[in-house]
């Protein structure tokens, strides 16, 4: 129960390591406590290890030092990689209008407050992983005209938003997910700004914990709903279960009236939202909980099932208890669902993409781009790169493969961190990378080299 | 008037009563180490209320009385060193007394981690049986202590 243990010794240990080095010659910490092979932990039945709890949670973060000059991730043969735009305010999340102009919301979350002594080394964690930037709350606009790669506009396109994560578009009604509420603007194609004020459809749980604050939204293919990620208020209901109502779910909003209706529940923290082309599903990739040990619990893509039960806080990956919560709930437990797909450990899943287009190598259509934003308690460190997963028949067909990575120098610092994606006009990957501040876009590699970032 | 001065040079006494440390010539320890006592045995109390509540409330009263009675400690231990070092007031070390001090700090900078756990782990069991643990040690320390003081009449009432 009481397992006593530290971070793993690395040559290359980042700052906060020493903290826990002085506090290991207290007499207090003292084993290696490294993950296994993520690879293991990829698919329908990841291997799922002993839970531990720990003296002092592993902390294993990536310190942020940004992209040099000319630095750009890596890709396979066959693609290349280059700069859409740079100079962004942490963008997170990306958003492709019919006429092909891109949005980049620019935001994060509120100040966290301070509940627990625990809470103000968080907050220190965060700062030096590059995560405490201040809220830009904006979306700006790329236009690329001629589509060679480089926008030769860009305009603030929407600005004082509340911490904004989620974007979708219904006819002429565009919606932002703040953190606290669902916003409609008018939109006319080809708009550049909207001045216009917006109206609320539906509040969302924001404030004033608001743990998980992204809200990730799609519309539904028919345009009568709206579906919304909505993260949970803790690690493990250390805020108490209160504080989870309504939390830790997809909502399902009407568009019509702005009532909703738990769609799923029990997904931890649903970051990312898309229409499986083939079943016409919903699918999601969830964020799972942390310190219970390097290898567990592992994110997840899934099919969101109405009415589904996924777990959270009570259990994982079906029945696997979580000790941490008090009551448990054994009705929920016994049909608590397995989900579909497991992408290891910790890599923290903030972005998915089914992808459709015709710009990439024909092996990538159908299947699901997931960004993998990166681990900060894990050692080695695991995720920090976007991966493709295979799909046939409407189900993950394959282990997941690496598409983008190098977000990681050989330092294990980060260069950026990749979030959310997108999939522009003419078939191309965006990948927004809120540590490097870029917007990333993925392309097949056929005339050779890539154009010049533009900035 | 007079008599006032008088009583007042009474308790300077000490042979360094210029040092910061001891402002009237006696140690501040034991002045200091009211406070993480209480801290601590009120974290007993908090972790009793949250296993039968599991109100998170209660939880986070006792980290940070845990927090606060280790950082009491620290400043207890800091006046303590001083004391030693520069004043000869302690009549004769009450070893066992400092013993039992120590093991009681250092079974509540383990609760101080067992509590920065997330829910109810944080608490029930380990927690909660740390938080015990202190009190007893302490109280055992206090009896032994008082014992050393009153009845052998070694040792100081620290």
């Amino acid at each position: 129960m009481m397992r006593v243990c530290t971070i793993a010794h690395s040559p290359k240990r980042p700052r906060l390591a020493g903290l826990f080095a002085v506090i290991s010659l207290l007499g207090l910490t003292g084993c290696d406590d490294n993950g296994g092979d993520p690879t293991k932990q990829i698919g329908a039945n990841p291997a799922l290890p002993q839970l531990q709890q720990y003296l002092i949670p592993p902390i294993r973060i990536a310190r942020a030092v940004g992209w040099g000059k000319d630095e750009t991730p890596a890709v396979p043969q066959g693609l290349q990689i280059h700069a859409l735009a740079t100079g962004f305010e942490h963008p997170r999340s990306l958003y492709v209008l019919p006429n092909g102009d891109v949005l980049v919301v620019e935001g994060n979350g509120p100040k966290a407050p301070i509940f627990r002594p625990k809470d103000v080394i968080t907050g220190w964690v965060e700062w030096a992983a590059g995560a405490k930037a201040k809220s830009a709350n904006r979306i700006t606009l790329l236009r690329d005209t001629n589509g060679d790669g480089i926008p030769e506009l860009r305009t603030v396109f929407l600005d004082h938003l509340n911490s904004p994560f989620g974007v979708a578009l219904v006819g002429n009604d565009l919606y932002v997910a703040n953190t606290d509420a669902i916003i409609r603007y008018p939109y006319q194609e080809g708009q550049t700004s909207i001045t216009a004020p917006g109206t609320k459809l539906a509040d969302l749980p924001g404030g004033p914990i608001d743990h998980h604050w992204t809200k990730s939204l799609v519309a539904s293919p028919d345009g009568s709903k709206l579906y919304v990620g909505v993260g949970s208020n803790s690690n493990i209901t250390e805020n108490g279960i209160g504080a989870e109502y309504e939390r830790a779910a997809v909502w399902e909003v009407d568009r019509a009236s702005g009532a909703h209706r738990i769609f799923a529940s029990g997904l931890r923290n649903p970051t990312g939202l898309a229409w499986e082309p083939e079943s016409r599903k919903l699918w999601a990739v969830v964020n799972e909980r942390d310190e219970i040990g390097p290898d567990l619990v592992p994110d997840y893509l899934t099919s969101v099932k109405d009415g589904g039960f996924y777990g959270w806080p009570y259990s994982y990956y079906g029945q696997h208890l979580d000790p941490r919560v008090e009551p448990q709930r054994p009705d929920l437990v016994a049909k608590a669902i397995v989900p579909d797909y497991a992408l290891s450990s910790h890599v923290a899943p903030l972005g998915v993409a089914m992808y459709n287009g015709t710009e990439l190598p024909a092996n990538y259509r159908g299947g699901a781009f997931v960004s993998e934003h990166g681990s900060w308690d894990r050692t080695p460190l695991n995720g920090y790169k976007v991966v493709f997963v295979p799909f046939s028949g409407g189900q993950p067909s394959g282990p997941a493969q690496d598409v983008v990575t190098g977000f990681l120098d050989g330092n294990d610092h980060a260069r950026g961190r990749p979030v959310g994606l997108a999939v522009d006009r003419m078939g191309g990957l965006l990948i927004a990378d809120d540590v490097g501040n870029t917007v990333w876009r993925l392309s097949s590699d056929r005339q050779g080299s890539p154009p010049k970032p533009a900035s | 008037m007079q008599h006032t001065r008088m009583t007042g040079t009474t308790f300077m006494g000490g042979t360094n009563s210029g040092s910061t440390a001891k402002p009237r010539g006696r140690p501040i320890f034991p002045t200091l180490v009211p406070f993480p006592i209480a801290c601590f045995a009120g974290a007993l109390v908090t972790d009793l209320v949250y296993w039968w509540t599991t109100a998170v409330m209660w939880e986070r009263f006792s980290i940070w009385l845990i927090t606060a009675g280790l950082i009491m400690a620290g400043f207890a231990a800091i006046a303590g060193l001083i004391d030693l070092a520069t004043g000869k007031r302690f009549r004769r070390l009450a070893w066992p007394h400092m013993v039992g001090y120590l093991v009681a700090l250092l079974l509540s900078l383990t609760n101080a981690f067992v509590h920065s756990r997330d829910a109810y782990t944080a608490v029930v069991p380990t927690g909660l049986m740390l938080s015990g643990l202190v009190v007893i040690v302490l109280l055992f320390t206090g009896w032994l202590g008082s014992t050393l003081v009153y009845r052998y009449r070694t040792g100081a009432a620290i």
